[in-house]
């Protein structure tokens, strides 16, 4: 990536994240979209897999000073997630929205399941309800939201199609 | 593959590796280590975030609290046209009855904010120690006790609520007659959202619908705090003690602005002022109440003399 691609993306980045902790409890709903998680897919689609899982770790690291009793959880949540995507992104990540929607899907609702399993803060019923209902909710939410960032996002600052 | 391609790509997993080795260490890290790491973090890199998260939820409110702000201020317009006298006692009574009037002093007023949104209902997130709140102290709402600060930080605190597994209050029954210990009920599905009240003396039965208040004992809580109220009792193996499920007095659901009450109002105690706030209205309809009988009283007494006036001139001989 040049030193453009890198600002354009490092600028789309920090609107997710600042979107994260804006619009999210704006909006308030049960059902939440996980703009890191978007942000991180964004990272990991134009850099290597060792670039995402760093991202990731950092991202998680920062954001789990909030949550100090799973303090670990996000971050090993998002550096998988990172890394995965990095290293599938030929495969997933084409021109097709669909195919777009889908890895974005995958993402935040593997970044769930690693992040309450690592957690531990909920088990058996519980586990299952957030894992099976919420979570897959949140994901189709998110992959909705990715492709509206995605879309938005394409125009690149040399005016070429990426 | 090539030879670099093959190097690129050790050097990526490797890389993902040590991350991943990372993040374990962190989950596997002492508390005492895990708090010193994530105040730090929330000291820099988050505390923009959170007070940008803290307007966001303030603006969420009052969007939505905005339509049944205009009804009740049309409303109360309307009717302070005819009756503009008693509503604004009705507003400065009402302003008596809340509960920072009864506390009156040593407490911070704080919004209660959630972490990252996924498996974090056992905690909040409120002001830091720049705001007064120090670690160990209660939070509290109107209707009882919400948790107690775990963590404070300069700009943030982190507290646990009553669903937390290491969350514990020495409690009592609103009568004094029985003590035990208080804790979340834990189990699976909507049981995990009740309390369970261990250690009650076998001597000691508690009836269904029975308060539980905040003992005082211990330091942390002061006295009279209400935490819920009795719902059965629990059936366990122990022969010498008894133990009841409780409904929390606070739901967690929406919690939103909270008070975090100071050390020195906690040496001080807090005994009668929920009881003063529950019992603000009976009292102003007892007063009411009072006021119509003193007027019943008056307009009989003069019905009275009226007819004792009747009587008299009754009695007396006509001119």
């Amino acid at each position: 990536m040049n030193i453009g691609r890198v600002l354009w993306v490092g600028g789309w980045v920090i609107a997710l994240v600042l979107l994260q902790y804006t619009l999210r409890p704006l909006l308030g709903w049960r059902v939440q979209v996980d703009f890191l998680v978007i942000a991180l897919l964004m990272v990991a689609v134009r850099s290597r897999p060792a670039v995402a899982a760093f991202c990731g770790f950092a991202l998680g690291v920062i954001t789990d000073a909030l949550t100090p009793e799973a303090f670990g959880a996000g971050a090993l949540a998002m550096t998988l997630v990172g890394f995965a995507s990095s290293w599938l992104k030929a495969a997933f990540f084409t021109e097709n929205l669909a195919l777009n929607a889908i890895f974005v899907f995958a993402g935040k609702w593997a970044f769930d399941i690693v992040y309450l399993t690592a957690a531990r803060g909920a088990s058996g019923s519980d586990l299952a309800v957030q894992v099976f209902l919420w979570s897959p909710l949140a994901a189709a939410l998110t992959a909705l939201a990715g492709i509206a960032v995605l879309v938005a996002s394409r125009p690149a600052p040399d005016g070429r199609r990426r | 593959m090539s030879r670099p391609t093959r190097i690129d790509a050790r050097v990526d997993v490797a890389a993902g590796a040590a991350c991943v080795v990372a993040a374990l260490v962190c989950l596997a890290l002492p508390t005492a280590t895990r708090d010193g790491f994530s105040g730090a973090l929330r000291a820099t890199f988050m505390a923009p975030l959170v007070n940008l998260q803290k307007s966001a939820e303030l603006s969420r409110r009052t969007f939505s609290g905005h339509d049944a702000a205009v009804v009740v201020a049309d409303s109360v317009a309307l009717r302070s046209l005819r009756l503009t006298g008693v509503e604004q006692e009705n507003a400065r009574l009402r302003a008596l009855m809340g509960l920072g009037a009864s506390l009156e002093w040593g407490f911070v007023p704080a919004e209660a904010l959630r972490g990252r949104g996924v498996g974090d209902e056992q905690s909040l997130i409120l002001s830091g120690r720049r705001a007064g709140i120090e670690p160990q102290s209660p939070v509290v709402t109107e209707d009882g006790l919400v948790g107690q600060i775990e963590r404070s930080d300069a700009t943030i605190s982190t507290a646990i609520v009553w669903l937390h597994p290491e969350f514990r209050v020495s409690a009592m029954a609103m009568d004094g007659e029985a003590y035990g210990l208080v804790q979340a009920h834990g189990g699976t599905g909507a049981d995990r959202f009740f309390l369970e009240m261990r250690g009650v003396l076998i001597r000691t039965e508690l009836k269904p619908g029975a308060e539980v208040v905040t003992s005082g004992l211990g330091g942390v809580f002061p006295r009279g705090i209400p935490i819920g109220t009795v719902v059965s009792e629990l059936e366990t193996p122990d022969r010498w003690a008894r133990s009841y499920v409780l409904r929390p007095a606070v739901s967690l659901s929406n919690l939103g602005s909270v008070l975090v009450l100071k050390s020195d109002r906690v040496r001080a105690g807090v005994e009668n002022v929920w009881t003063t706030a529950a019992g603000a209205d009976s009292g102003a309809r007892r007063i009411v109440s009072a006021v119509d009988s003193m007027a019943r009283l008056a307009g009989d007494s003069s019905a009275a003399r009226q007819r004792r006036a009747a009587a008299v001139g009754a009695r007396q001989p006509p001119p």
